[in-house]
């Protein structure tokens, strides 16, 4: 039953009694609505009934209601109901989204503030709607949606829930870049900084005559190379030194591309891209077609110059490059 | 005369770019291999001279070996 203004000597009817005991004891009729709705000054002290499939909201305005009077609002639909604070403050210690079955009591303190007692409180509802939701909390308990696919939770101070779906940062070591070598030279440029170390593994390298496998740094044409390499085939052992050489000899690569007798090397350079001198090892196998044998070539090399390595360029003293892989990764 | 082909390839945005090599890329290009020739006829000369001072011992190389290990 709305709220009456009574006067004197007023006599109730059987159904008014009835009316008001059923709304003293928490019931009464309901006024079916099925679709988003305003309170109206009507409303007070009768139940509003939500029945839609889809969300809808109660939207609450002031002046309309009076310090104590209240609005029973329910929600029978599958569609979630909100209470919405229209031109009046609507406060809550629980959620003002009423899911399918939920219900409360909206009782006003003044003309244009009320409070929401939600009668299924935080801690009894749950926000999670989705699979794969994570049930979390912020300054109330909160959802938070399942990441994409492969993506792992971290924490993060700076989110409203303090973690976040994030891509898995990869093991110690990443594939940074794949090239195939081509023409007299193959420069390999951008590299990222952002490692600690440099892998460089070579293979099936061949060219089209045998020819000197050479290696440059970020452009850097000057006598800045130092090599320091042991060679041997398996007879005889030899050694080369060079203090200041333009470009770094590796090795030598053949013209042959049965895969046994490709060049393959192994390179890696610690602190990369650190502004210091660059001293690091490189371990290659080549197949000089005109020597006909397999020669195996340790150098420790060392590039004189404290510039961050941004750069590579595989060269051949002999003809084009017919072919061979780069891999290069970063280590953390 | 047509240069060298070369090939760039940029990482960070994976762009491959072959061309022929600018004319101070060329002149680069022929002094390694200038230095490539020198080095590998100084490495020949030297293998040369050792086969020849093994003949003049009338040792083998593994012989030779035998005694420096």
């Amino acid at each position: 039953m709305a709220k009456q203004t009574f006067t004197t000597g007023q006599v109730l009817t059987a159904a008014q009694m009835t009316s008001l005991q059923q709304t003293a004891m928490g019931g009464g009729p309901a006024t079916a609505k099925t679709a988003s709705y305003v309170l109206v000054a009507a409303d007070a002290g009768t139940t509003v009934a939500m029945n839609a499939a889809g969300s809808t909201t109660i939207t609450v305005n002031t002046g309309l209601f009076a310090a104590g009077d209240t609005v029973f609002i329910q929600n029978l639909g599958a569609g979630a109901c909100t209470v919405t604070a229209g031109t009046a403050t609507v406060a809550t210690a629980g959620s003002l989204i009423l899911p399918q079955n939920d219900a409360g009591i909206l009782y006003f303190t003044a003309t244009g503030a009320a409070i929401f007692y939600d009668y299924i409180q935080v801690g009894a509802a749950s926000p999670l709607t989705t699979k794969g939701d994570l049930y979390t909390y912020s300054t109330s308990d909160a959802r938070l949606a399942v990441g994409a696919n492969g993506t792992t939770l971290v924490a993060d101070s700076a989110e409203a829930t303090g973690l976040k779906w994030a891509t898995a940062s990869s093991g110690g070591m990443t594939l940074l870049s794949t090239t195939t070598l081509s023409g007299a030279s193959t420069t390999i440029s951008s590299i990222d900084q952002t490692y600690k170390d440099l892998k460089i593994v070579g293979k099936n390298i061949y060219g089209s005559g045998t020819g000197q496998f050479q290696l440059e740094f970020n452009g850097d044409t000057g006598n800045n190379y130092a090599n320091s390499n042991v060679n041997g085939n398996g007879t005889t052992v030899s050694t080369t030194q060079e203090e200041s050489a333009p470009y770094f000899v590796l090795g030598y690569h053949g013209s042959n591309n049965t895969f046994s007798k490709t060049t393959n090397f192994d390179i890696t350079i610690p602190r990369y891209s650190e502004t210091e001198y660059h001293p690091f090892n490189s371990d290659l196998t080549g197949y000089p077609t005109s020597l006909s044998v397999w020669i195996y070539y340790t150098s420790r090399l060392r590039w004189n110059n404290t510039a961050a390595i941004t750069q590579l360029k595989f060269m051949t003293s002999s003809g084009t490059f017919s072919a061979g892989t780069i891999f290069i990764y970063g280590v953390k | 005369m047509t240069k060298p082909m070369v090939r760039i390839h940029d990482v960070a945005t994976d762009e491959i770019i072959d061309r022929e090599m600018t004319d101070a890329e060329f002149t680069q290009h022929k002094k390694r291999q200038q230095i490539a020739a020198t080095q590998e006829a100084e490495a020949e000369a030297k293998a040369t001279a050792k086969a020849v001072l093994l003949e003049r011992l009338g040792i083998t190389q593994d012989e030779a070996n035998l005694l420096l290990s």
